[in-house]
């Protein structure tokens, strides 16, 4: 055996599934088409936002690499709906695209355990006995054996981009798509299919107009997305808005029939979230205006990001419509938006380890299981890193909960139900949100890493004296008194908090400014989050319901036949899990349940 | 949930005994069809049955009967089944139970037919406890609104509820899952259409109390002086001598209780010792029983003698509400065919049992005072289940709390715990819960940047 886990891909999803296996002393290895392009920012340059800025840090809290590579390099900070409620707030960064993909692959150089290795994969190998996969094949001819292997190719697998009329085999402007690895899963009877996503121009900032947009600036301090940085500060680059006009809209229609989307080249189903900007002309024509950021790609660089004008029109038509904007009459397009089409992965042929179904020691994570974005990617990658390592170990796999994180949402969402569009994480798509908040990952996620072997004794140290910290605020508030009540009923108040009550507390300047935040939220929001809890310990059950692996639905009289079909092929590991599938139905539940109950005695 | 075993053959006997000319049993399980066939006269015929047929025969030794075929997916259970009527007597009754027995079919749990239609999707939990309470309920009206419930009626209801909610929900949640500066200005809050399915769904709640008084009875207790006419007029309601009637005051020394029907709705009856100045020991011990009555009543008919200047019912409604707070109340002018010793005072309801006059002003009194309309066919829906109620007060409980978050603007992440916990509740009533449509209609409707 030459390795114990090999990775495919050098995109955010292999770099967290690279380390995580290493970390935990496996040796490991990394092929990607490119050294030069790990960990590369190829739509927007940035990290975090509405839910994805909590996926960051989750898997910051369970010792991923994605919080650290971002607190290194961001050039912008902001938490993004500080005016709305806990649940919401989230943290994002403009990072420096060149130190993000620089310090990424610095990351992985110095892993011990870890080896880089340039090369295109193009097979797996498989066990005589057609279901266990161990190692690869590759366009150099190499095959490199292995325990495991985790796929995260991204947009790469059979990857085609599309400008207009133009269109080449890539996987990213420039280049090449990875070919042979798809035709290789489809020959091992793995289904997969098209998705389409695309990114915006660049632009060179010194044709720009910055005076006819709105100036936003960052937040002064940076709350770390790594739980192990601290509270700091440091200069900050702006971003801009400006907006789509009518002309802007006018050119887009006109010239509609010739983008491959609507000429019919694409067959790959694109985001509803995050549509081209001739998606959002044609399905909203009642908006008269679409907002732009216009956000920098670095210090070091002059290119700009135009975020909400991705297209894949002609060069042409996009110079028309950029410069129908304001601000950007006289912009200097330097790298034009694209569409690109990929194979993805069906998801549900996988189990909730991130392991195909079919196929044992083969884990899918990242763009190949049809999501979208960098930190989807990054949370998928490390799971099925550890979980990798885990099926080597022997040992049981690391499920997380939909009640513990957006990761776990995001993973049941993809196994259950499966996707038809490039998914993207909303908060939305959790059911207790309260209960997800940012800035307690480590307190629900860090314990679990360490029995992964993904978090040092000094990590676990410093949480248990958050923990002890968070109470002791909690006890001071209870015992100090502040306009004639405790200062715990006072925080109930919407108009009080913290910072009106420390010059009757003094004692609470004593805890660090993390400490008293999530403190000041615990209390303000306790009746909802009990409220929840309550929500979540009903959730739970279902989901505490373990239907064993081997269980036959063909024994199993009065199933419908379509729910027998669904449960079969989605093999749910608990009753939860089975209620999610869509169209199972509800009294086919009920019978599953009863059937278990009898199984049981 | 009860663990019923639902894959083998059971019967029942789905009429009452020894009330009608027929009894229908009813058979349901793989292997219902050919299990019996083994006893039929006709085999073939009933073998090769089409579903929702009849088949004509003789069961051995039993008795003639017709048998409705339902095949798999067909009949109420989903499963194949029959349905046998024969004779209503207890003879065949009791013949064609062990008949059944013999042949390997086991006698069905209450509630097992029922059961096993859900489990076969047949129909779904709200139309489960319909079909429960079809079962158990004696009177018309009751079952005219479990009738309507199997028909879904409720289903639906809360279903136009919880579909206003989500949509109100992506509304909500459109402005969660976009970053404050990202779309286009704050969308206002849908007051409206969270008050109008709140209102709607609390007035679904508040026919819980009438609900359950149809489905389980309403308790009616008749009171009021010696001598007034309780007794004659309890026994004008069962329309028989039940009741000793004499011209002594004080005849009836303990409580009388009986069912019977007022305008479609099943009521239990009683009729109470008089009150008055306790003068015997037992009669006194009559009273304190009357009063705990009265207490646990639904509805309380006090009775006046019209016609007699002692009979003391001067400020009797005061008295009565200090007494026994919290009783739907009626008072009845009794004897109006005799001289009136005084005038009649405000609010009563004028009655002689003697005549029968007034009698029909008195019934719709009764339905209104229970909170129903009179007329039965057009009646509403009701809740009558109480896990239904608990839900649905829940629901409402969360919507009032949204709505007043909502009014002190507070945070829409917390304003959506409380309507997921609505919607969630809304969900247990019909058996199924949901959380991903929300997101679908955001899309459906709402353009929103990156
Ligand atoms: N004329 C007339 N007599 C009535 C009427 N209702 C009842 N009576 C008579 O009043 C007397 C008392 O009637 P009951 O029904 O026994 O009265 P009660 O309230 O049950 O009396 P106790 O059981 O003694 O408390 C009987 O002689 C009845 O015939 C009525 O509407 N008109
Ligand atoms: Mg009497």
């Amino acid at each position: 055996m030459d390795y114990d886990v090999i990775v495919v891909g050098g995109g955010h999803a292999g770099i967290e599934a690279s380390l995580a296996a290493a970390r935990t002393g496996f040796r490991t290895l990394m092929v990607t088409q490119s050294l030069d392009t790990i960990g590369r920012l190829s739509c927007n340059p940035a990290i975090g936002g509405l839910a994805k800025g909590n996926i960051v840090r989750e898997v910051d809290a369970m010792g991923g690499q994605m919080g650290k590579l971002i607190d290194a390099t961001l050039v912008q900070y902001r938490v993004l709906n500080r005016r709305r409620g806990p649940a919401v707030q989230a943290p994002r960064a403009q990072a420096d695209k060149f130190s993000y993909s620089r310090l990424a692959k610095e990351t992985l150089e110095h892993q011990q355990n870890l080896t880089l290795f340039m090369d295109t994969v193009v097979g797996l190998l498989v066990e005589p006995d057609g279901r266990t996969v161990c190692g690869i094949t590759t366009g150099r001819g190499n095959r490199i054996s292995s325990k495991a292997v985790v796929v995260t190719t991204g947009t790469f697998m059979d990857g085609r981009i599309f400008i207009g009329e133009y269109d080449a085999a890539e996987g990213r402007l420039g280049e090449e798509g990875a070919f042979g690895l798809g035709d290789c899963l489809r020959r091992m009877g793995l289904e997969t299919a098209r998705l389409k996503t695309g990114t915006c121009a660049r632009v060179d900032s010194r044709s720009l107009d910055f005076s006819k947009m709105e100036r936003q600036d960052g937040d002064d301090p940076i709350e770390p997305f790594s739980f192990e940085n601290h509270v700091n500060s440091r200069v900050q680059v702006p971003c801009w808005i400006t907006y789509t006009n009518e002309r802007t809209h006018k050119i887009i229609f006109d010239n509609i029939s010739r983008s491959p989307l609507y000429g019919g080249k694409i067959v790959g189903k694109g985001p509803r979230y995050c549509p081209s900007i001739e998606d959002k002309v044609v399905r909203f024509s009642q908006r008269d205006r679409h907002q732009i950021f216009v956000e920098p790609e670095g210090s070091g660089t002059v290119e700009m990001y135009l975020n909400g004008l991705s297209s894949s029109l002609p060069e042409d038509v996009q110079n028309d419509f950029i410069h129908s904007v304001e601000g950007l009459e006289n912009a200097l397009v330097m790298r034009p938006a694209y569409a690109v089409e990929y194979d993805f992965v069906f998801p549900t042929q996988l189990k909730l380890s991130l392991e195909c179904k079919k196929y044992d020691n083969l884990f899918f994570a990242g763009q190949t299981n049809g999501t979208s974005g960098y930190e989807e990617a990054a949370c998928q990658g490390l799971i099925a890193g550890i979980n990798a390592v885990q099926k080597i170990r022997g040992e049981q796999p690391l499920v997380i909960s939909r009640t513990e994180a957006y990761t776990g949402v995001l993973i049941d969402d993809l196994v259950t139900k499966g996707t038809k569009e490039p998914y993207r994480m909303f908060t939305s798509r959790a059911e207790y949100r309260l209960n997800l908040r940012h800035d307690t990952c480590d307190l629900r996620l860090t314990p679990k890493a360490a029995a992964f072997g993904l978090c040092s004794e000094q990590r676990m140290a410093n949480l248990e004296k958050k923990i002890d910290l968070i109470s002791d605020l909690k006890q001071c508030l209870l015992h100090s008194k502040t306009g004639g009540m405790n200062a715990v009923q006072a925080l109930k108040h919407p108009e009080i908090d913290l910072d009106k009550i420390k010059d009757d507390v003094p004692e609470l300047m004593n805890y660090p400014e993390e400490i008293r935040n999530i403190v000041q939220q615990d209390i303000k929001y306790e009746g909802y989050i009990k409220r929840e809890d309550r929500q979540v310990e009903r959730f739970d059950k279902l989901d505490n319901l373990i239907i064993p692996p081997d269980f036959d639905y063909r024994a199993m009289e009065g199933l419908s036949q379509e729910s027998r079909e669904k449960l079969e092929k989605i093999a749910p590991s608990n009753i939860g899990q089975a209620s999610r599938i869509s169209g199972v139905r509800t009294s086919d539940i009920a019978l599953l349940m009863v059937y278990l109950r009898r199984r049981n005695g | 949930m009860k663990s019923y075993v639902s894959d083998d053959m059971i019967f029942a006997l789905a009429t009452c005994v020894g009330k009608s000319a027929l009894a229908v049993f009813r058979v349901s399980g793989e292997g219902s069809i050919a299990s019996f066939a083994s006893c039929f006269s006709k085999p073939e015929r009933l073998l090769a049955a089409k579903t929702n047929t009849l088949v004509y025969g003789t069961v051995t030794g039993v008795d003639d009967v017709v048998v409705s075929v339902y095949r798999k997916g067909h009949g109420y259970t989903g499963e194949e089944a029959l349905e046998i009527s024969c004779h209503g007597s207890l003879a065949s009754i009791s013949l064609m139970n062990e008949k059944l027995s013999q042949l390997g079919f086991r006698q069905a749990e209450p509630g097992e037919f029922t059961f096993r239609a859900f489990l076969s999707g047949k129909i779904d939990l709200t139309q489960a406890e319909a079909v429960n309470e079809i079962a158990r309920s004696q009177s018309r009206l009751s079952q005219t609104l479990a009738l309507e419930r199997l028909g879904g009626a409720l289903s639906a209801r809360i279903h136009r509820n919880r579909d206003l909610l989500a949509d109100a929900m992506s509304v909500i949640e459109v402005q969660l899952d976009y970053a404050e500066d990202e779309i286009g200005g704050d969308t206002s809050f849908p007051f409206d259409e969270i008050t109008d399915a709140r209102d709607d769904l609390a007035k679904l709640a508040d026919t819980f109390r009438t609900g359950s008084l149809i489905g389980q009875g309403a308790k009616i207790v008749l009171a009021g002086a010696a001598n007034a006419g309780k007794s004659s007029l309890f026994n004008l309601f069962l329309k028989t001598d039940r009741s000793i009637v004499s011209a002594v005051p004080g005849t009836t020394r303990d409580f009388i209780e009986s069912n019977c029907e007022i305008a479609g709705i099943n009521v239990r009856l009683f009729d109470t010792a008089g009150l008055r100045t306790a003068g015997e020991e037992i009669e006194a011990e009559g009273i304190k029983r009357t009063k705990a009555l009265m207490r646990s009543s639904d509805l309380l008919l006090y009775l006046v003698d019209s016609s007699d200047p002692e009979d003391g019912y001067e400020s009797i409604s005061e008295r009565l509400e200090k007494e026994i707070p919290g009783v739907e109340k009626l008072f009845v002018w009794n004897k109006t065919d005799l001289p009136s010793a005084f005038e009649m005072p405000e609010g009563f309801i004028e009655l002689s049992v003697d005549s029968a006059e007034g009698f029909e002003a008195l019934v719709s009194g009764i339905v209104s005072s229970l909170g129903m309309v009179s007329d039965s066919n057009g009646c509403e829906l009701l809740i009558e289940s109480p896990r239904q109620h608990r839900s649905l007060v829940e629901s409402v409980r969360s919507l009032d709390s949204v709505l007043s978050l909502a009014r002190e603007e507070e945070c829409l992440d917390i304003i959506s715990v409380e309507m997921k916990e609505a919607l969630d509740q809304l969900g247990y009533i019909c058996g199924e819960l949901t959380s991903d449509d929300v997101l679908d209609r955001i899309f459906s409707s709402f353009c929103v940047g990156k």
